[in-house]
């Protein structure tokens, strides 16, 4: 019985503890500043190296590159960059392995929809897409 | 004497206590159990296989969705795995950010498995308190890595982030909170009458038969073997840390309990210790190339994971892929026991039977 | 006004009075289960550290049950092609129906009762048993292993904590020298009888626990075992009688415990000046917290147990409060 009782001391003094729940999503949630959100893509910064396609565990991203319009410069611009939502992990490694920080992660994870076409996210998209950008990218 | 029929019961994939998609056809005759037979596979991913394709890099994500309640150990026997092959000196304070991640994911699946164990015997509140504590760990850990559940922390030579600003003083000041609110849920589950009387001498096994078994972690040290791979083959660092091996003799659903909730107890002493002893400043990754090539050869490394011991086996063919990967994921082998457990037991025990062995879906399927 | 009514003539316009009367009560105790069933909820929340339901009716979620019911009365209603389908559609009618009878007796205040009858308590207890039938109608028929399980479950419990339920009452009798509900909280006017029978309040308590199916003792619902028990078939307004009918249950488990253990509508010395209803309100609340905190504290108890706990603690124990006081009843008469 001692037991018994114990425990209904416990849960009584609970009852005017301070609550712990979140008022979401009323109120977004504190995230702190490397939270993984869905990617944020600058392609004015792009040197379309490909390294983000390679390292990408689950072959999510696609992209492809043109000739820099300007003769007189070398190297490619970016095309098109996509990146299917169905099977991204948002395990961080395209923007690990990015060199000049032309993808990011922001704090954006709310990312239902309703149908899967709105899963594939166009460069586009994820250019415009630039609501808490992560600031520290690179240790 | 009255012939009475048996019956076929099918629980799962889909139930409530189950703790995933596991399924358990069972044969009762009226609430005696007389035959189990576990289903298991219907989370099978495939890690195994998919890693023969996939950059030793690469395949950190995917040892998260093994056991995803500590994923951060999961980490660490891959990329420790890597690096024995690799001989790669790893950093002392990425060594020790590796320890004190480990250490709150073990807490934070022990509280887990409180929670939802209590929540099996019918007890809905321990399983809100328990997810108020992991909640602040889940916090520091997002505050660290960047994501919940699914970390994706560490890496070949050492761990991705450094600590941010004011962490490690966060990690200190939750492990005095984290021992106030453990000596709460003593109070109120460890002496309830009703919550003793289901788990006391319920699915008892001996110690010979745990070692046959395979049993690792709190499965085994529940049956007196006092064997914890943090102490018995220090890795990491590990020998540098005081801390105890709980142990229990009766080998009973209630002992298991005893051992995982004294587990926290020593986890959060290894916390304390890491958190003094944690070095100022230094690098949190060893010099490694880019594309890691793991030279030719084989190797297998075992750690202790919040279930047992979890063991990783990697063929190398001197690629940037493995050859073959192999998991020793400790809920498949702790799994094995259960028919056993359960043959000619009460209905009621079942769920009390399988909740204590702790098993997680994700790794049981791999 | 209503014995008068109850010894008067047959008539459409009687008819029409006891109509109109029941459906009132009827509208108050879906009063009470909508609010009972939210202040549980938000009591349940404070505990968990949680708010509890919060979004439909301001701050206090008071449309939350309205809207439950709601959204259950509008739902498809289901049928497993495999059912005994007259069962299964009886079944909420006959666990419903004798959870609303035995309030008639039930006496809320001096002047607010339907039916003073003799033999109340007896009535209360044969009444309530009928129940059980209706949970294993509902267990059989669902044609579902888990619901025939919880069914068979109910039955068992039933049956043996009515047993304790209505032995602890005897003390009761005893003392009162009446089965009749008014005399008894007559003759509660100066000493309680949770004063004059502890034990048989406990042993009524933890009966009266099991009789609810609550927890700890709610294994014919056993959601974490029998996914929900007798009505895990059941969708809509019919799981909604279930419910119900457990809460209408509460309802009257918690009058009947104030009534026969706490003095019923009776205040507390020097203070009877506050109204009658008042008093049993306050009462009734305090019992119907700490059903809610037991169910927020505890786990849940295993069957074989139980059934130990009730056959080998529980009635031995009202036997020898029996015992006791008439022992007692009469050591005092002698002197």
């Amino acid at each position: 019985m001692l037991g018994l009782a114990k425990g209904l001391t416990y849960t009584l003094k609970n009852l005017t503890r301070k609550k712990v729940t979140y008022d979401y999503p009323n109120e977004p949630l504190p995230l702190p500043d490397r939270f993984r959100g869905i990617q944020k893509f600058y392609p004015e910064k792009c040197i379309v190296c490909n390294q983000c396609v390679t390292i990408c565990p689950t072959d999510c991203i696609q992209l492809t590159g043109k000739k820099h319009p300007d003769q007189t410069k070398k190297g490619k611009i970016i095309d098109t960059y996509d990146i299917n939502f169905e099977i991204c992990i948002l395990c961080d490694l395209c923007t690990e392995v990015c060199p000049t920080e032309a993808i990011v992660m922001t704090n954006q994870f709310e990312l239902a929809e309703y149908s899967r076409e709105q899963l594939f996210k166009n460069l586009e998209w994820l250019d415009e897409n630039d609501e808490n950008i992560r600031k520290v990218n690179k240790v | 004497m009255l012939r009475t029929e048996e019956m076929l019961l099918n629980v799962g994939p889909q139930h409530p206590s189950t703790h995933g998609v596991f399924r358990l056809v069972i044969k009762i005759d009226g609430e005696i159990i007389k035959e189990a037979t576990p289903v298991i596979g219907y989370l099978h991913r495939g890690t195994e296989k998919l890693a023969e394709d996939l950059q030793y890099t690469q395949i950190i994500p995917y040892t998260d969705r093994l056991d995803y309640l500590a994923a951060m150990t999961n980490n660490y026997v891959l990329c420790h795995a890597v690096e024995t092959m690799m001989g790669v000196e790893i950093p002392d304070r990425a060594e020790y950010l590796r320890v004190i991640a480990m250490e709150l994911g073990r807490v934070a699946s022990h509280l887990v498995w409180w929670g939802t164990y209590l929540l099996d015997i019918g007890a809905t509140s321990p399983f809100l308190y328990a997810f108020r504590e992991r909640e602040m760990i889940v916090n520091l850990l997002t505050e660290l890595s960047g994501a919940r559940l699914t970390f994706n922390y560490m890496r070949v030579g050492g761990v991705k982030w450094d600590a941010p600003e004011d962490w490690i003083e966060k990690v200190a000041e939750f492990v005095p909170y984290m021992r106030e609110q453990l000596a709460g849920y003593h109070e109120l589950v460890t002496g309830n009458e009703i919550f003793v009387n289901r788990v006391k001498g319920v699915g008892t096994y001996s110690k010979e038969e745990a070692l046959q078994y395979s049993l690792s972690g709190a499965n085994l040290r529940c049956t007196g073997v006092k064997w914890d791979l943090r102490k018995n083959e220090p890795y990491s660092i590990y020998n540098r840390f005081q801390f105890n091996i709980p142990t229990r003799e009766e080998g009973d659903a209630f002992s298991r309990y005893h051992c995982r909730m004294e587990e926290i107890e020593e986890s959060l002493k290894i916390l304390e210790q890491a958190v003094e002893q944690f070095p100022t400043a230094g690098p949190i990754i060893a010099k490694v190339p880019k594309i890691i090539k793991v030279p030719k050869g084989e190797a297998f490394v075992r750690i202790e994971s919040p279930r047992g011991e979890i063991g990783c086996y990697i063929a190398s063919e001197g690629k940037k892929e493995p050859y073959r990967l192999k998991f020793r994921r400790p809920s498949f082998y702790n799994l094995q026991i259960l028919p056993k457990l359960l043959e000619g037991e009460n209905m009621a025990n079942l769920i009390t039977i399988l909740g204590a062995i702790d098993i997680v879906l994700g790794e049981v399927d791999g | 006004m209503i014995q008068d009514l109850l010894q008067s003539t047959p008539s459409l316009l009687n008819f029409g009075i006891f109509f109109g009367l029941a459906v009132l009560l009827l509208f108050v105790v879906l009063g009470f289960v909508t609010y009972g069933i939210l202040s549980e909820r938000k009591i349940m929340g404070f505990m968990q550290l949680r708010v509890g339901p919060n979004q439909i009716g301001g701050k206090w979620g008071l449309l939350q049950t309205v809207a439950d019911v709601l959204k259950l009365l509008i739902k498809e209603d289901t049928i497993p092609k495999k059912a005994d389908k007259p069962l299964y559609i009886l079944a909420p009618v006959i666990a419903f129906a004798p959870a609303f009878m035995v309030l008639a007796t039930l006496p809320f205040t001096d002047a607010f009762q339907f039916a003073d009858i003799g033999v109340g308590l007896l009535y209360y207890m044969a009444v309530s048993g009928i129940t059980t039938i209706g949970i294993v109608t509902a267990g059989w028929a669902s044609n579902n292993k888990y619901s025939l399980i919880g069914g068979m479950r109910a039955a068992a419990q039933m049956i043996s904590y009515e047993i304790p339920l209505v032995m602890s009452l005897v003390g009761i009798v005893l003392l009162t020298g009446s089965l009749n509900l008014n005399d008894i909280v007559a003759a509660q006017e100066k000493v309680w009888f949770i004063f004059l029978q502890p034990i048989a309040f406990i042993v009524f308590f933890i009966a009266s626990v099991a009789e609810l199916n609550r927890v700890p003792f709610d294994l014919p619902e056993a959601e974490s075992e029998l996914v929900s028990g007798y009505h895990v078939e059941y969708s809509g307004f019919r799981w909604a009688f279930f419910m119900l009918s457990e809460y209408v249950y509460m309802f009257a488990m918690a009058t009947l415990t104030t009534v026969l253990f706490l003095g019923g509508w009776n205040s507390i010395p020097f203070l009877d000046f506050i109204p009658a209803a008042v008093w049993f309100g306050l009462k009734f609340s305090a019992v119907f917290y700490v059903l809610v905190w037991i169910r927020v504290t505890f786990p849940r108890i295993r069957a074989d147990q139980l059934m130990e706990f009730g056959w080998k603690v529980l009635l031995p124990i009202a036997l020898a409060n029996i015992f006791l006081t008439a022992l007692l009843k009469e050591l005092f008469k002698l002197f």
